[in-house]
């Protein structure tokens, strides 16, 4: 028991690193969906940063996700750059524009700062659409190389799959570091009272700004890894369904928590795998699950894992 | 900054005061909640502000530590004139404050620790790269930050109250949360906005204490307060407001003596007043 509970992080771990070979058996699809899953964890994981734990609502994080996926594309498939290269371009470029809306947006408060980070969500949207010389515009963009590193190319899809992982789990320890630490303190903080916050000597506007580039440069690691998964960008897969979409998986696995937004990213992206056979109900049965969650969970699915965990161990402990 | 405090330094013992208000005016929509309201505060002091309710005491606060700054005036501390700082770098400054309402951050269950720790962000000034790269370098910082609060936290006899979360604890309590998180700041001047209502009488004679052993620190405090019992006990001086002007200023026994102070605040509660002194 009381090794389960210092050592519990090395079960997801293992199952991560053995999954492409014995639950996938070496399919590209069952990988495939872990590499979108993970994709997802970081978009949701720095979102939680910025939400669940600064408080600041964001209802476009797609549009960084999206600045990341473009420039990686665009860089690579049409000026030859290297996939690597692109990438800490593209996370430049979403830092820098993070940083530079971060004052003025992050001023704005609850329903506006919403309206603010949705319209500019749109406003990237409609940029890539109408930049179609640069983009491809509304029918895509083509012929983006897969993913390498010094010369080595990622084309298999199990390759793949380990180095979006690494960097899932570098995100992860990076986002819990700086929580557990003072900065995230900071950012509680903020959160709770930002009166009293600059009180003690929080520049809060520096902070939230801070956290936000942090959170658009995951964004924009996600967006660039992707592009190199997908080979193909059509804008679609930026617009503000898809924020939304991270804002459930935040939500479902409780907000706040780092963990609970893993678990949602897991389930949104699983769950139309088992619910796919009832073909014309999909839909329905997902939204139904997701009230059901939403209204009877308010902590999200971590919310049953800490319940159970306490159970488990505040009364052994007893 | 180790030159300006020097400067400070220099400034306060040729003035001897480390707080000086000099005119401040404030009005919202038209009506003054503060007009010309001068006075200085000598460094070491325990200086009163009492007042009826709405003389604009709490708005004299929040102009001092940059929350709402005034519409006209001077306000020095040390030698920094603030107005126009926001209210972190008046805090940088060594200025710290307690709230007449309670303010805790409550987030993801945070403890009354917690609550305190938040007062070492000036020392510590967290930033990104060190918490995620430098962890050996943050968390060697945060155990010293830790053990000066649960030291704050005995001071305030509150160190086993440590993980319990604020909201769980009895007003007077929290009361004494903020001040420790406040000391946590190693500040050179507290702001206490009626840091004893609330309490009951051997609550307002162990927090009298507390102030006379805060003060034995050197450290300056401005304290807001009705309960006058406290502050004929521990004020070394008195300015009194009403309808945001000032009234009048000086010992605890020339405030009781005063028949405007008398007539405009002290009514009834004189005779406690008097008894005290």
């Amino acid at each position: 028991m009381k090794l389960l509970k210092q050592f519990w992080w090395i079960l997801p771990l293992v199952f991560i690193a053995i999954y492409p070979v014995t639950l996938a058996g070496g399919s590209p699809y069952w990988s495939g969906l872990l590499i979108f899953v993970g994709i997802y964890v970081i978009l949701a994981v720095g979102l939680d940063l910025l939400m669940g734990y600064t408080g600041q609502i964001s209802v476009g994080h797609a549009a960084y996700f999206a600045i990341g996926a473009y420039t990686s594309g665009v860089l690579t498939a049409k000026y030859g750059f290297s996939p690597l290269g692109a990438m800490v371009i593209g996370m430049a470029l979403t830092g820098a524009v993070a940083w530079a809306l971060g004052r003025p947006v992050l001023a704005l408060k609850e329903y506006y700062l919403a309206m603010a980070t949705l319209a500019f969500n749109e406003i990237v949207v409609t940029l890539i659409i109408g930049l179609e010389w640069l983009t491809g515009g509304a029918s895509g963009l083509r012929d983006i190389p897969p993913f390498s590193i010094f010369g080595l190319v990622l084309s298999n899809h199990m390759h793949y799959y380990y180095f979006v992982w690494a960097i899932v789990i570098i995100v992860i320890a990076s986002s819990l570091a700086v929580v557990r630490s003072p900065f995230g303190r900071t950012l509680l903080a903020i959160h709770s009272d930002e009166i009293a916050a600059r009180a003690f000597g929080v520049d809060t506007a520096k902070y939230k700004t801070r956290i936000f580039v942090l959170a658009s440069v995951f964004a924009s690691m996600a967006g660039s890894l992707f592009t190199h998964y997908m080979g193909f960008l059509a804008p679609d897969d930026f617009g503000v369904l898809t924020s939304i979409n991270i804002l459930v998986m935040l939500f479902l696995g409780g907000i706040g928590t780092i963990y609970g937004p893993i678990l949602g990213a897991f389930f949104m992206k699983l769950l139309p795998e088992l619910t796919y056979q009832i073909h014309d109900y999909e839909l329905l049965l997902n939204g139904l699950i997701l009230i059901v969650v939403l209204v009877f969970m308010p902590k999200g699915l971590f919310g049953i894992f800490t319940g159970i965990w306490e159970k488990m161990f505040v009364r052994a402990d007893k | 900054m180790g030159k300006d405090v020097r400067k400070g330094r220099q400034m306060t013992e040729k003035h001897d005061a480390i707080l000086s208000v000099n005119n401040v005016t404030k009005a919202f929509e038209g009506i003054h909640a503060l007009e010309e309201v001068s006075f200085d505060v000598r460094s070491g002091h325990i200086k009163a502000l009492i007042g009826p309710n709405g003389a604009g005491k709490t708005t004299l606060l929040n102009a001092i530590n940059g929350i709402l700054p005034p519409d006209s005036g001077h306000i020095h501390f040390l030698d920094h004139d603030v107005v126009g700082h926001s209210a972190d770098k008046v805090a940088g400054l060594g200025l710290s404050r307690t709230f007449q309402l309670i303010r805790m951050f409550t987030i993801n269950n945070a403890t009354v620790l917690d609550n305190v720790l938040l007062g070492a962000h000036i020392q510590l000034k967290p930033n990104l790269f060190e918490s995620i790269f430098r962890r050996g370098k943050v968390n060697k910082a945060e155990k010293v930050a830790r053990d000066k609060a649960m030291e704050l936290l005995r001071f305030v006899g509150l160190e086993k109250a440590a993980d319990a979360t604020p909201g769980s604890l009895p007003f007077g309590n929290q009361r004494l949360v903020e001040l420790a998180r406040s000391l946590m700041t190693e500040p050179k001047m507290l702001l206490l906005d009626e840091p004893a209502s609330g309490l009951n009488d051997t609550e307002v004679e162990s927090f009298t204490e507390l102030l006379r052993s805060i003060r034995q620190k050197g450290i300056t405090i401005l304290l807001v307060e009705h309960n006058m019992k406290l502050v004929m006990n521990i004020a070394d001086d008195i300015v009194v407001l009403d309808f945001g002007k000032k009234l009048a200023e000086g010992t605890p026994q020339a405030i009781c003596a005063n028949p405007e102070v008398i007539k405009a605040y002290l009514g009834a509660a004189q005779s406690e007043c008097r008894l005290e002194s």
